[in-house]
This record gives structure tokens, C-alpha cells and sequence, in this order.
């Protein structure tokens, strides 16, 4: 008896609370939590978007970055933490959908409310000097020595990793997995010749492509991308459109999320903070610097969006025997 | 010639002059309080200076990186524990210095070296870049893993009082503590049972307060050792100028030694202080007097960390990669504020590298002026009370162990590894290895199983490569000069010398 009394006081307090905390949400500073250190691409999509969104609910919005275990901590800490809405995390969905498969969580992207904002693209790389003249070639190589060609990227679960896997499942051969310790290094290893491609998203090499050092072969995309004024980076889709359409468009794809159960009119707020930020010219702006594609999207859209997103991603790392668990037992159709 | 004029215009309006002294004033502080690093510095003010003018913003940013890296060594001098990893060299010889009353001169001693370090790097900015970006492309996977080595190795024996077997088994524990968490290469979960925090890998501020901060703080309290404050005598700038003056090959060494480390992606201030003070003390005629407060120690040391901040902008601004983790946060500042560092960056924004060398410089300046006046202040530390001042470090550790994740896990780290660097200093072996391991560990474990990956298993590609065989040399002989069969020879070469 005297347990239930506690319990309906509990609620009865915490439901008190919470209708304060609803009168006029945001009445405080935001956190936006960022699972990887400063710089990355993330954290520079989450800082142009937190700036419209502070704007709009005119509070401060506190840019946290929570780096370690490939954006887990930061991403769990979130999840575990008080759900009021004054604590929101931006995260790439290829971390954010894998972390089930990968043993860091048992919640999947439903248990989450997510806006996704940004698209950034594959590009698949080598330097200026490398036998491959076109996506053919480096293809066809494949297919000649498998298990041989080298392929650097970011890590295991990274969007260059998922890139790599698209080409071996073009390809339908093996090739050999040279891990960094992320974007920036994996790119110096490309230039300083030590891999033979470098499968990592079109932003982080963009600048290099144009100054003619790195050469793109193809972009996991849909469609061809002109970086600049003469230099366009053919889709994958042009060679291999049959091979390639089950896994086109691959990259990663960048939003913000808040826990699944916080009050409806909070997410409202956010709903409204969210669209008017994503238009914002300075987002615009930095998408075009970054070759990002703009693709803000409603929670609802958000969520089939990552449906057949999810899907694609967690089947290649298990697949690829990368990842711990099998996406069946998390209820992720193929 | 004109664009190095008009960054000076834009420094000098009132406006931005104020910025500077304020944020330059800031990353002093910053990097004065252990746990405050360089990295948060930048990072934090990257926020706050987002909806700035960008040449304020800039100005804002470089000023608070030179604060934050040169402000390290006045509580490396003074307490003994070093605000920023940076400066762990400082204090081998700075202490002692403080130590024997003569802190002032101490400090005045690092920063001005810090600041001929970072004006000897702005030097190589303006005029190598092109040069420079391809030497830091010669570096590949089997050099990374060699110079971690090396790094640990000179650190060890440097800091060990002749006897480096103490200082490696102080590395080599630093080493097993970076294995903790998900490794680079494969990304799978060692010695972390589980536990999501340790998965995360143990961080590094936490262990650096934690090593250096409790064993100060348990001595302070340590019965006999009451002997307050230490003797002041007062300090004389002229001497501190005749000495700098003295010193002035070291410094431009250590400077080179520093640009040179900095560029080398992933490697950065830390190394860059234990390097140049390594050299100096080979190349002096009294190597004993080192680690016992002799003055080049604390100007080689302090050279070397600065100057490796123009090292760590060069890859920024050529290649868009990040030279070291306080670069990696200016990067994206960069980037937020408009410019895209890389290699489009001379065709597109020609002014820009000029803009990013004069405001460098002239953070230079005026961390100098800022240091020395906050030096005035700062130095009455070292005549309080130990055990009034100490609880207040020690909440200074928690808050800033704190901090940098906002996460209580790194407060327990703090505590775990303070109870080791007790240990560790009840059995007189150093802390500084200790805390480069950690640091250089997960470099050395990854660069080491990447380049056995390319090369399939074989050892080979080291001998092929000639940085790599300088280094390997240079390893060996250092770690045969410790064992027995080394020394009689080394004694009988110096006799037919």
C-alpha cells in the first residue's frame, strides 16, 4: 500500500512538472548534444542548424560535443538522460540506425523522433596518379584480384565503410579494409598514395577533386554532381545502373532526434524551430560549400525515409559479418 | 605585401585590439588551470564567436589558441602540475626554478620562448607552406608508429634520472591504458567489459589531473613537510633578456624542431616540448643540470610546444587536415565562419594565410604583455599556504575533469589515476611517460597493425623507407644505451675521443 502511495505521489509530482515544463517550452538554455569532437561534419551541420533554431524559440542553444565509441556515448547519454526536451542530440543516421546491430543499444530509430536535414554522398577516390582512369577500371581490378585492392576509410561503420561496401557489392568481390582513425587522416592516406581508393563522403575530399590531386572516379548518388565550374562527378548510376540500384543513394544523412515520449506541443516547437532553421540561408549556404544535399524533412517523412535507409545500412554490415546482431532480431526487414 | 598591410589594419582597429587581448587573456587562463585545455578553449569560443564578424571572430580564435598553449607552463612552474599536456616539459625544469625563488624569472623565461616559438612558426607559415604540406604527406603509417615509439622512448629516458628502464615501464603502463575502449582499426570493444564509458576509450585530461594533481596536493599535506612558502627573490627582466639572449640558437632549434612536429598530422605540442627539450639536453655540455632547473630546459620546452602551433596550421590551411586536436576545432571555426581552407585556398581567398599569420603573430605579442602582468599576480601562489591553496586545486581538478565531457565518469578516471600517480611517485617513477603513452598509444597500436595490414604481415616496408630507418635507428641505439653491453662501449669511445 505504502508503495503504491509513493508511486502515485511520484506521478503526481512529475506529472506537475511536466505541465509546468510544457506551459511555455523553451523557458531555458537547450543542449544539443553531438557525439563526435568538433569539426566533423556533424557537429558543423548541428552548429548551422542550432543557430536558426535558437533564433526562432529565442534561446540559447549550448553545443555539447560528447565524443567516444563512434558517436555511442554521446548518442546513449541522450537516450538515457531526462527526456524533457531540454536535451537534444544531432547525429549521422548511419551511426545513429547501426548502434542496435552494433550491440550499443537495444532502441532503434523508431524509438526516436527525428528531423533529418542534410544528404552528403560517397564519392569513391584516388589519387591523381592511380592506374584507375574510371569506375570500370577500378571495378574490373576488383574483380581480377579480389580481396587485394585497398580501400581506406574512417573505420568500421563509418560512411566511408559503407561506401567500400557498395563498391564490393558492385563489384561482387572482396577488397582489403585499411581502418583510420577518421575522415581527416583517412584522406592523407590517399594522397600520400599509402591506399589505393578512398571511398569517404564527396565533402571531405570535394577541395582535393577540384585542385586536380584527387581524381573521383564516381559519386554514390543519384545523379552526376558538378563540384564546380567544368568538374563534375559522375553517378555510379551511369555505369552500373542495374548493379548499383539497390544501393543508391548511399551516404550519410544528418538530422536532429529527441527520445520518442516527450509531450506533443514540445514537439510542435520543434517541429516549427526545426523547418525554419533548415531555410535558413547560412544552412543553404554551408550545404553548397559542402556539396551537402538539403533535404529537410518532417518527423513523419523522417521515419520512412530511414526505413529502407536502415535497412540498406545494417543489411551491408551484416553482410560485410561487421556488426554484432542481426538486424531480423530488431525487426529490420531486408 | 598588401594583403599582410591590410591584416594589420583590420588587428589594429580598437575593436578587434580589444578582442584580442580579451581572448588571448582568456586561453591564458584557460591554460593555466589544469583541465582547461586548448582544445575546449577554441571549441568553447568557436560558439560564442559564431554570429561575430569573421576578421573579429578569426582574430578572436588564433588569440585564444596562443593563450591557451602558452599558459600552460605558469602552473607547470608554479605548482608543479602542467595546465595543458603541453607543458608536462615545462615543469621537469620549471618547478626547480620556482622552486629555488625565482619563478618570476621562470615564467618570464617560457613566455618569452613562447613566444619566439610561435613568431619563428609564423615565419615558416608565411614563407613554406607549399614545402611543408609535402613533408607532412612523406609521413604514412610505419613512421607514425616509430615516432610514437621514439616519443615515449626520449620521454622515458629524459625524465627518469638516469634511469629510462623506470621512465619506459611508466610509458609502457601509459600504453595499456590507451588500449582501453574500441580500437581504430577493427572497432572492437577491448577491456571495456561492456561498459559504455570505457568503451568511449579513457580520456586524456582526466588522467593528466589525476597523475600530476593528487600526488601535489597528498605532498602538501604530508607530515614534515611544512615548510610553507618557498623563498621569493625578486626578479630581474634584464637577466631574464641576458639569458633569452644567450639562448639564442636553442630557440631557434627548438622553433624548427616544433614547425616540423606540427605538421606531422596527429602529432602535436605534446611531443613538440619533449622533442626540442630532448635535443637540448644531448646537446648540451652539462646534460646533469638538466631536470634540476636549468633554464635552456624550460626555453627549449616552451619553444618547442608553441612553435608547434603555425606546424599544426600549415595541414589546415594546405590540405584541410588538421595537424593536431586544437587545430582540428580552428579548422571547423573556419570553415563556419566562411573560409575553406585547402588546397583552393590561395586561388580563392589569397589573403587569408597572410591574415591567419599576422593575427598569430600578434597573439604572440600580446600573450607576452598579458602573461607577464598576469606572472606579477600569479606568482604570490608559490608563498601561500600549501595546504590553504591545494583544496582549491584539487576542486579545480574535479570541475575541470568534469568538463570536458560533461560526463561524472571522467571524475572517477580523474580519482583512479590520481591514486596511480601517487603510487607512482611514492616509487619515484615519472609521470610524464605515463601520460605521453596514453596519448601517443592508440597512434602507435593503429599505425603499427594498419601498416602490417598493407603490407600483409611483413616487416619489410620499414627498411625501405628512409625516415623510417632514421628512426628506427635512432630507437635502437637509444634502447641499447641502456643495457649492459652499450655502456662499457660508449665509455671507451669517449676515452679515444
Amino acid at each position: 500500500m505504502k508503495r503504491i502511495l509513493t508511486l502515485v505521489l511520484a506521478l503526481v509530482l512529475v506529472a506537475s512538472l511536466s505541465v509546468c515544463a510544457f506551459a511555455d517550452y523553451p523557458d531555458k538554455a537547450i543542449n544539443l548534444i553531438v557525439p563526435y569532437g568538433p569539426g566533423g561534419t556533424t557537429d558543423l551541420t548541428a552548429r548551422a542548424i542550432a543557430n536558426g533554431m535558437s533564433n526562432f524559440l529565442d534561446v540559447t542553444i549550448n553545443v555539447n560535443n560528447v565524443a567516444g565509441a563512434g558517436g555511442s556515448v554521446g548518442t546513449l547519454q541522450v537516450e538515457n538522460g531526462k527526456n524533457d526536451g531540454y536535451t537534444i542530440l544531432a547525429n549521422g543516421m548511419l551511426a545513429l540506425t547501426t548502434m542496435p546491430v552494433n550491440g550499443y543499444s537495444e532502441k532503434t530509430y523508431r524509438d526516436w523522433d527525428i528531423w533529418l536535414a542534410t544528404y552528403a554522398p560517397n564519392a569513391i577516390v584516388v589519387p591523381a596518379n592511380s592506374p584507375y582512369q574510371t569506375i570500370v577500371d577500378l571495378v574490373e581490378d576488383m574483380k581480377a584480384r579480389p580481396g587485394e585492392v585497398t580501400f581506406g576509410t574512417a573505420g568500421i561503420g563509418s560512411g566511408g565503410h559503407f561506401g567500400a561496401e557498395t563498391m564490393k557489392a558492385i563489384a561482387g568481390a572482396d577488397y582489403s579494409h585499411i581502418t583510420y582513425a577518421g575522415g581527416g587522416p583517412a584522406v592523407t592516406g590517399i594522397l600520400a598514395g599509402e591506399v589505393d581508393v578512398c571511398p569517404q563522403l564527396l565533402a571531405e575530399t570535394k577541395d582535393l577533386i577540384i585542385a586536380g590531386d584527387l581524381r573521383c572516379l564516381a559519386v554514390l548518388s543519384e545523379d552526376d554532381i558538378e563540384i564546380a565550374e567544368g568538374v563534375v562527378c559522375p553517378s555510379i548510376t551511369k555505369y552500373y545502373p542495374e548493379e548499383a540500384a539497390a544501393y543508391v543513394p548511399m551516404g550519410e544523412v544528418t538530422g536532429i532526434a529527441v527520445p520518442k515520449g516527450l509531450d506533443e506541443s514540445i514537439l510542435a516547437k520543434l517541429d516549427e524551430a526545426f523547418a525554419y532553421a533548415a531555410v535558413q540561408p547560412e544552412v543553404a549556404d554551408f550545404c553548397n560549400l559542402k556539396s551537402f544535399t538539403l533535404m529537410p524533412m518532417t518527423r513523419e517523412e523522417s521515419q520512412t525515409f530511414l526505413d529502407s535507409f536502415t535497412s540498406k545500412a545494417c543489411y551491408l554490415l551484416w553482410d560485410a559479418e561487421a556488426c554484432a546482431n542481426d538486424p531480423a532480431d530488431f525487426g529490420i526487414e531486408r | 605585401m598588401q594583403y599582410v598591410l591590410q591584416a594589420f589594419q583590420t588587428a589594429l582597429e580598437p575593436y578587434n585590439i580589444l578582442v584580442m587581448i580579451l581572448a588571448t587573456g582568456a586561453g591564458l587562463l584557460m591554460g593555466m588551470l589544469p583541465g582547461l585545455s586548448a582544445t575546449m578553449a577554441i571549441a568553447l569560443l568557436t560558439g560564442l564567436t559564431y554570429n561575430f564578424p569573421t576578421q573579429t571572430a578569426l582574430i578572436a580564435l588564433i588569440g585564444v589558441y596562443v593563450g591557451a598553449i602558452s599558459g600552460g607552463c605558469q602552473s607547470a612552474i608554479l605548482i608543479n602540475i602542467p595546465g595543458t599536456p603541453a607543458s608536462a616539459a615545462t615543469a621537469l625544469d620549471g618547478h626547480p626554478i620556482a622552486k629555488r625563488g625565482e619563478g618570476g624569472l621562470g615564467i618570464f623565461l617560457a613566455t618569452t620562448a613562447s613566444m619566439c616559438g610561435t613568431l619563428i612558426s609564423v615565419i615558416f607559415v608565411l614563407s613554406f607552406t607549399p614545402v611543408l604540406t609535402k613533408f607532412a604527406l612523406k609521413f604514412a603509417s610505419w613512421e607514425f608508429f616509430l615516432i610514437a615509439i621514439f616519443g615515449i622512448l626520449i620521454c622515458g629516458q629524459l625524465t627518469s634520472n638516469g634511469n629510462a628502464v623506470k621512465g619506459w615501464i611508466s610509458g609502457i603502463l601509459g600504453l595499456i591504458v590507451s588500449m582501453v575502449g574500441l580500437d581504430v582499426v577493427d572497432t572492437f570493444p577491448r577491456f571495456s567489459y561492456g561498459n559504455v564509458n570505457l568503451m568511449g576509450g579513457i580520456q586524456l585530461i582526466p588522467v593528466m589531473i589525476g597523475l600530476f594533481g593528487f600526488p601535489e596536493i597528498v605532498k602538501a599535506f604530508k607530515r614534515g613537510n611544512n615548510s610553507d612558502a618557498a623563498p621569493m627573490s625578486s626578479f630581474n627582466m634584464k637577466k631574464g633578456w641576458a639569458l633569452v639572449k644567450e639562448h639564442w640558437w636553442p630557440i631557434i632549434r627548438s622553433g624548427i624542431i616544433g614547425v616540423c612536429v606540427g605538421i606531422i598530422p596527429g602529432v602535436g605540442e605534446d611531443v613538440g616540448g619533449w622533442l626540442s627539450y630532448w635535443t637540448s639536453k644531448n646537446t648540451s655540455k652539462d646534460p646533469d643540470s638538466f631536470g634540476k632547473g636549468n633554464e635552456l630546459g624550460v626555453i627549449s620546452a616552451e619553444t618547442g610546444n608553441n612553435s608547434c602551433i603555425g606546424g599544426a596550421i600549415i595541414p589546415v590551411l594546405s590540405l584541410a587536415v588538421p595537424g593536431s586536436a586544437p587545430a582540428a576545432v580552428l579548422l571547423a571555426a573556419f570553415y563556419m565562419h566562411g573560409y575553406r581552407p585547402g588546397p583552393l585556398l590561395m586561388s580563392e581567398t589569397p589573403d587569408f594565410i597572410y591574415r591567419v599569420g599576422i593575427y598569430l603573430a600578434l597573439a604572440a605579442i600580446v600573450m607576452w604583455a598579458l602573461a607577464l602582468v598576469i606572472s606579477r599576480v600569479s606568482v604570490r601562489i608559490l608563498s601561500l599556504d600549501k595546504r590553504i591553496l591545494m583544496p582549491i586545486i584539487y576542486v579545480l581538478c574535479v570541475i575541470g575533469s568534469y568538463l570536458i565531457n560533461y560526463n561524472l565518469f571522467d571524475v572517477k578516471v580523474m580519482f583512479v589515476f590520481g591514486l596511480v600517480g601517487i603510487a607512482l611517485s611514492n616509487f619515484e617513477f615519472p609521470a610524464s611517460p605515463f601520460l605521453l603513452g596514453v596519448i601517443l598509444g592508440s597512434m602507435a597500436d593503429q599505425n603499427l597493425r594498419r601498416g602490417l595490414r598493407l603490407s600483409k604481415g611483413s616487416l619489410l616496408p620499414m627498411l625501405q623507407r628512409p625516415i623510417c630507418i632514421v628512426f628506427l635507428v635512432v630507437n635502437i641505439l637509444m634502447i641499447l644505451s641502456q643495457t649492459g653491453i652499450f655502456k662499457p662501449l660508449m665509455a671507451k669511445l669517449r676515452k679515444t675521443k
